[in-house]
C-alpha cells in the first residue's frame, strides 16, 4: 500500500520539495529569536542583558584588558591607587584591578555552569516527576521536599568543607545540589497543567511514546519557564560561589571576588582605609546578580503576554 | 424615549508591538426605553466588544476611535470614574458569560448582596435581607441559597444569582453577554425563560449579545446581526426571520434547522427522512482512496456488555458517583451512532471506557477480539491503531508549536513502517483528504496560523492518520461557529461513507446527530433511556428525556414574545 500512494498520489507535486525532515521544519529556532526580541522589548532586560554582556567580555578577554597577572605579587604592598594602579595593590602587594577583571572568569563561569547543570537537573526531575502518576511520583516528591527543607548555606558549608580542596569543581558540585530543588518544583507544576491538556491526549493516541511526549510536547511549551529557572539558578550560583569564597572555602589559589573579599576582609582592609578592595568586587557581584535578575522581567513578559500589554490598565 | 444612541462608533484593538485592528466599525443604531434586543455574530464579529463599550467596561488595548455612546441625555466617555460607579445603580448592568465565575467563593450569596447594598446605599438598612429575598425570587431561586456559598450552587444556579445581582442595581440598561453560553442545554433554556420573564416584568432595556441566531430570535424583538465589526442588518425580529436582508443574516439563518422535521437540509449536509446523501465537494476525495476501500473498512464492531462505571465519592461522606449505569451496545463495523445526553449524562465517559482511558467498575468493553478494560501499555497502543477521537476543543487539542506536518507525521510514523520521504507524501495526502489546499501551504503553518475549522480539519486528518477502524467524535463542531459546523460535519460524513470507518458521535446538539448518524443512544444520568434509529426517535421521540432535550434546541421560528410572528 505504501508503494501505491507514493506513486499514485504524487505525479507532480514535489519538483523541487526540499530533503524531507522528520522533524519540525526550524520553529525552535524561531521561536527563540522571538523570544530574544521580546526579552529586547523590555527596557530593565535591556539593561540587563547590556550589563551580562559587559562583564562576560571582561571574563573571555581578562588576559588583554587586564594590565597585570592577578596573582602577580612583586608590587609594593597595600599601595593606594595611582596611574599604574588604577585600584591600589593588596596586602599581598597584587594589583587589585588586575583581579577584579580576572575574578569575572570565576564567578561568570561558576554562573554558567552551575546554573545550566542544576536547570538540567530540575528539568528532567520535574518533567518527569509530573507526567508520571502514582509510587514513583510519591518517592521523587520525597526526595525533592527533603532538599526544599534542608537549610542551603549550612549544608553547602558542610559540603564544601568536607570537600575541601576541590577547587571550582567543588564548587559547582556543591551550588547544583542545593540548588535543583526549588527549579524541579516549579516545573513540576507546570508540566502537571499541560498534562492535562487535549494535545497531550492527543499525542497518546498518535502512539508518542512518553519520553517524546514529555520532551518534545511538553517541554517546549514552557520554554520561558526553564529560561527564568535558568537565569535564577544561575544567580544563586554566583551568590552561592562569593560567598563560600567569602567564607574561605573556595579553592585557596585562585582569584574570584569571593576570596578577594576574603582577603580583604583578613588583611583589615577598612582599617588601612583601601575600602576600594572591598567596594569593587562587591558591587561587581552585586551587578552580575542584578544583570540576571533583570533580564529575568523580560522572561516574564515571554511567558506572560498581559505583562507585555502595556501600564494602560 | 431613546435610552441609548450609539453615533459613529468605531473600536480598534492596540495591542503593544503589533499592528491595531478594527473590531467595530462605525456602528450607528439606538434604544429605546424597555426594548429588548439581540445582537448576533460568529466569533471574531466585534458583538462583544460592542457590548462592552456601551457599558463602559472596554479596557487597553480596545480603544474607542471614533464616534460616541449617549446614555440617558449624557455622554458616557466624558464620565469621570467616581460618576461611573455611582451610576452603576440605576445605569447600566452587564451579565458576563462566565457572570457564574465571577461570584467570589468565600462569602455567600447574601453577603454579595450586602456588598452591592452597601456600595450604593439605595436600600434602606432594614430592608436590605428582604430585598435580597425579592432578587432571588425573581430568578426563580429559594431564599436558602442566600446563606451559602458560590461553590455550593450549580452552574446555572450561579447565573442565576449574577442576573439577580445585577438586577438589584435596578439598571435602566442590562448587557447580558452570552449568558447561558457555558451552560447546558437545558439549564440554558431554562435560564433564558427567566431573562425572558424578567425583561417583561421589569421592562428594563436590554441587549442580548450571543452567537447563537437561534437563542436571540426566541427572546428577542429587535436583533442586530454583525459581521466584521459592521452592522449588516438592524430589523424586528420577524422581520430577520422571514425576510433577510442581508446574504450574512440568510446564511446565518439556513445553519437552523428542527431536528424533529422530516427533511432536515444543512448547506453542504442533507438527510431525507433516513436516506443520506452528502456533498462531494467539502472532501475533495479523489479517486484513488475509494479504490482502497476494501482495505480500509472498519471490520470489527465495538460491544459493550453491561457497563457500569462507579467513580468513588468526590469528598468524605458523599455517595459514590455513578457516571454510566449498566449499558449495553453494539457499534458495528461502518455504522455510525450518535451518544445524546446534557451534560453529566455520562456521554464522555463512554468515549473514555471505549478508548482505554478508564477501566469500568463492571462489565466488559470488547473491541474485536481486545478486551479493552483490561488492556495495558502495548495493548491500548494497538487498540489505539485502531480506535481514534477527534476533540471538542481545535483550540486545545494541537500543540501551539508544532507545525501542522509535524502533528500529522507523528501518528504516521509511529504506526507504520512510513519513513522519509514516502511519510511526507501521505501527510500531504491526508492534508489532501480534509480539504486543506494547498496541502504544501498548510503543512508549513504553526496551528495559531489557521482558523478554527482549519484547526479542527487538522485534527480530524491525525486521527485518520493511522488507518483506524472507528473515529470517536466528541461534540466535535459545538466550539465553532455555525457557519463552519456544517463543514466539518459533512467531512466527517463524507469520510465515513468513502472509507468505512465507523463513528460514535458524541454531542449534546441533535441537529447535527441527525445529519450524521444512523443510530442515536439517548443518555441520562447515566442510563440509555431511548435508543434506535436516528430519524425515527427524533421524530416521534419516546422518552420525556428525549423530548425535553429537543425542546431545548433553539428554533429561530418559535419566536417567543414577539406575538405577531404566526
Amino acid at each position: 500500500m505504501t508503494e501505491k500512494i507514493t506513486t499514485e498520489a504524487e505525479p507532480g507535486q514535489r519538483p523541487d520539495a526540499p530533503p524531507v525532515r522528520t522533524a519540525a521544519p526550524a520553529p525552535p529556532w524561531t521561536v527563540l529569536v522571538r523570544g530574544a526580541a521580546t526579552v529586547w522589548s523590555v527596557p530593565k532586560a535591556r539593561f540587563g542583558v547590556v550589563l551580562l554582556a559587559i562583564f562576560v567580555i571582561l571574563a573571555v578577554f581578562a588576559p588583554l584588558i587586564a594590565p597585570y597577572l592577578p596573582t602577580d605579587n612583586s608590587f609594593g604592598r597595600s599601595l593606594p591607587g595611582s596611574a599604574a594602579h588604577l585600584f591600589g595593590t593588596t596586602a599581598a602587594g597584587e594589583d587589585v584591578l588586575s583581579q577584579v577583571i580576572w575574578g569575572a572568569r570565576i564567578s561568570v563561569l561558576v554562573g554558567m555552569v552551575a546554573g545550566l547543570l542544576s536547570t538540567l537537573i530540575a528539568v528532567l526531575i520535574g518533567m518527569s516527576w509530573g507526567y508520571t502518576r502514582g509510587f514513583l511520583a510519591d518517592v521523587i516528591n520525597f526526595v525533592v521536599n527533603l532538599f526544599l527543607v534542608i537549610p542551603g548555606l549550612p549544608l553547602m558549608i558542610v559540603l564544601a568543607a568536607y570537600l575541601q580542596g576541590g577547587g571550582l569543581t567543588m564548587i559547582i558540585f556543591v551550588v547544583v545540589v542545593t540548588g535543583w530543588a526549588w527549579g524541579a518544583r516549579v516545573l513540576r507544576s507546570q508540566t502537571q497543567s499541560l498534562r492535562g491538556r487535549d494535545f497531550i491526549t492527543a499525542a497518546q493516541f498518535s502512539g508518542e511514546s512518553s519520553f517524546r511526549i514529555v520532551f518534545r510536547e511538553i517541554l517546549p511549551n514552557m520554554t520561558s519557564l526553564i529560561a527564568g529557572s535558568f537565569f535564577g539558578a544561575a544567580t544563586a550560583a554566583i551568590l552561592a560561589e562569593s560567598g563560600l569564597s567569602f567564607l574561605g572555602l573556595g579553592g585557596a589559589g585562585s582569584v574570584s571576588w569571593g576570596t578577594m573579599l576574603f582577603w580583604a576582609q583578613n588583611s583589615n582592609a577598612i582599617l588601612t582605609g583601601q575600602w576600594v578592595l572591598l567596594f569593587a568586587p562587591g558591587l561587581c557581584i552585586a551587578l552580575l546578580a542584578t544583570s540576571l535578575t533583570l533580564i529575568n522581567f523580560g522572561v516574564d513578559g515571554l511567558s506572560n503576554p498581559r505583562l507585555r500589554e502595556g501600564k494602560g490598565r | 424615549m431613546t435610552l441609548l444612541d450609539v453615533q459613529d462608533l468605531s473600536i480598534v484593538y492596540e495591542p503593544r508591538g503589533s499592528e491595531a485592528v478594527p473590531a467595530v466599525k462605525h456602528a450607528n443604531f439606538s434604544l429605546e426605553q424597555g426594548e429588548f434586543v439581540g445582537l448576533v455574530g460568529e466569533s471574531g464579529s466585534g458583538k462583544s466588544t460592542l457590548g462592552f463599550a456601551i457599558t463602559r467596561l472596554a479596557k487597553p488595548p480596545a480603544r474607542i476611535s471614533k464616534g460616541r455612546i449617549i446614555f440617558d441625555g449624557k455622554d458616557i466617555a466624558e464620565m469621570e470614574d467616581e460618576d461611573l460607579r455611582r451610576q452603576r445603580r440605576g445605569g447600566f448592568a452587564m451579565v458576563l458569560q462566565s457572570g457564574m465565575n465571577s461570584l467570589n467563593p468565600v462569602r455567600t450569596v447574601g453577603n454579595h448582596f450586602a456588598d452591592i447594598f452597601a456600595a450604593h446605599d439605595h436600600v434602606l438598612r432594614s430592608r436590605r435581607k428582604a430585598r435580597a429575598k425579592e432578587m432571588v425570587d425573581k430568578v426563580k431561586l429559594p431564599a436558602a441559597v442566600l446563606d451559602r456559598f458560590p461553590g455550593e450552587l450549580s452552574g446555572g444556579m450561579r447565573q442565576r444569582v449574577s442576573i439577580a445581582l445585577a438586577l438589584s442595581l435596578e439598571p435602566k440598561l442590562m448587557v447580558f453577554d452570552e449568558p447561558t453560553t457555558a451552560l447546558d442545554v437545558l439549564v440554558q433554556r431554562a435560564v433564558m425563560e427567566t431573562i425572558r420573564d424578567l425583561q417583561r416584568e421589569e421592562s428594563f432595556t436590554a441587549v442580548l449579545v450571543s452567537h447563537d441566531l437561534g437563542v436571540v430570535l426566541e427572546s428577542t424583538k429587535r436583533v442586530l446581526v454583525m459581521s466584521e465589526g459592521v452592522i449588516v442588518e438592524d430589523g424586528p425580529s420577524s422581520q430577520i426571520l422571514n425576510n433577510p436582508q442581508a446574504e450574512y443574516t440568510q446564511m446565518l439563518l439556513s445553519h437552523y434547522a428542527d431536528p424533529r422535521a422530516e427533511v432536515v437540509e444543512l448547506p453542504g449536509l442533507e438527510v431525507r427522512g433516513s436516506q443520506i446523501t452528502t456533498s462531494t465537494r467539502s472532501g475533495g476525495l479523489t479517486g484513488s482512496i475509494s479504490t482502497d476501500r476494501r482495505e480500509r473498512k472498519a471490520h470489527d464492531p465495538i460491544v459493550l456488555t453491561r457497563v457500569s462505571k462507579i467513580y468513588p465519592p468526590p469528598r468524605r461522606g458523599e455517595d459514590p458517583v455513578t457516571a454510566v449505569d449498566d449499558v449495553s451496545f453494539v457499534l458495528e463495523p461502518g455504522q455510525s451512532m450518535a451518544l445524546v445526553g446534557a451534560s453529566g449524562s455520562g456521554k464522555s465517559t463512554i468515549a473514555k471506557l471505549i478508548t482505554g482511558v478508564e477501566r469500568p467498575t463492571s462489565g466488559t468493553v470488547t473491541f474485536g477480539s481486545l478486551d479493552v478494560g483490561t488492556l495495558h501499555r502495548s495493548g491500548l497502543r494497538r487498540l489505539r491503531q485502531d480506535v481514534q477521537m477527534v476533540f471538542q476543543d481545535p483550540y486545545s487539542a494541537l500543540n501551539p508549536l508544532h507545525s501542522v506536518e509535524y502533528t500529522l507525521m507523528r501518528p504516521v510514523v509511529n504506526s507504520g513502517e512510513l519513513r522519509g520521504t514516502a511519510a511526507r507524501t501521505r501527510v500531504l495526502e491526508l492534508l489532501e483528504i480534509v480539504g486543506l489546499t494547498p496541502v504544501e501551504q498548510f503543512a508549513a503553518k504553526l496551528p495559531h496560523q489557521i482558523s478554527g475549522g482549519e484547526r479542527q480539519r487538522v485534527v480530524i486528518a491525525r486521527a485518520l492518520a493511522c488507518n483506524p477502524q472507528v473515529i470517536i467524535a466528541d461534540e466535535p463542531a459545538s466550539m465553532l461557529d455555525v457557519s463552519l459546523r456544517a463543514g466539518v460535519l459533512a467531512l466527517l460524513e463524507d469520510l465515513r461513507q468513502q472509507w468505512g470507518v465507523s463513528m460514535l458521535f458524541i454531542t449534546h446538539d441533535l441537529l447535527s446527530a441527525r445529519v450524521v448518524t444512523d443510530q442515536i443512544m439517548v443518555l441520562n444520568g447515566g442510563r440509555v433511556v431511548e435508543q434506535g434509529d436516528t430519524a425515527q426517535v427524533l421524530r416521534f421521540p419516546e422518552d420525556p428525556y428525549t423530548i425535553e432535550l429537543l425542546d431545548a434546541v433553539p428554533q429561530p421560528a418559535r419566536a417567543g414574545p414577539a406575538e405577531e410572528i404566526a
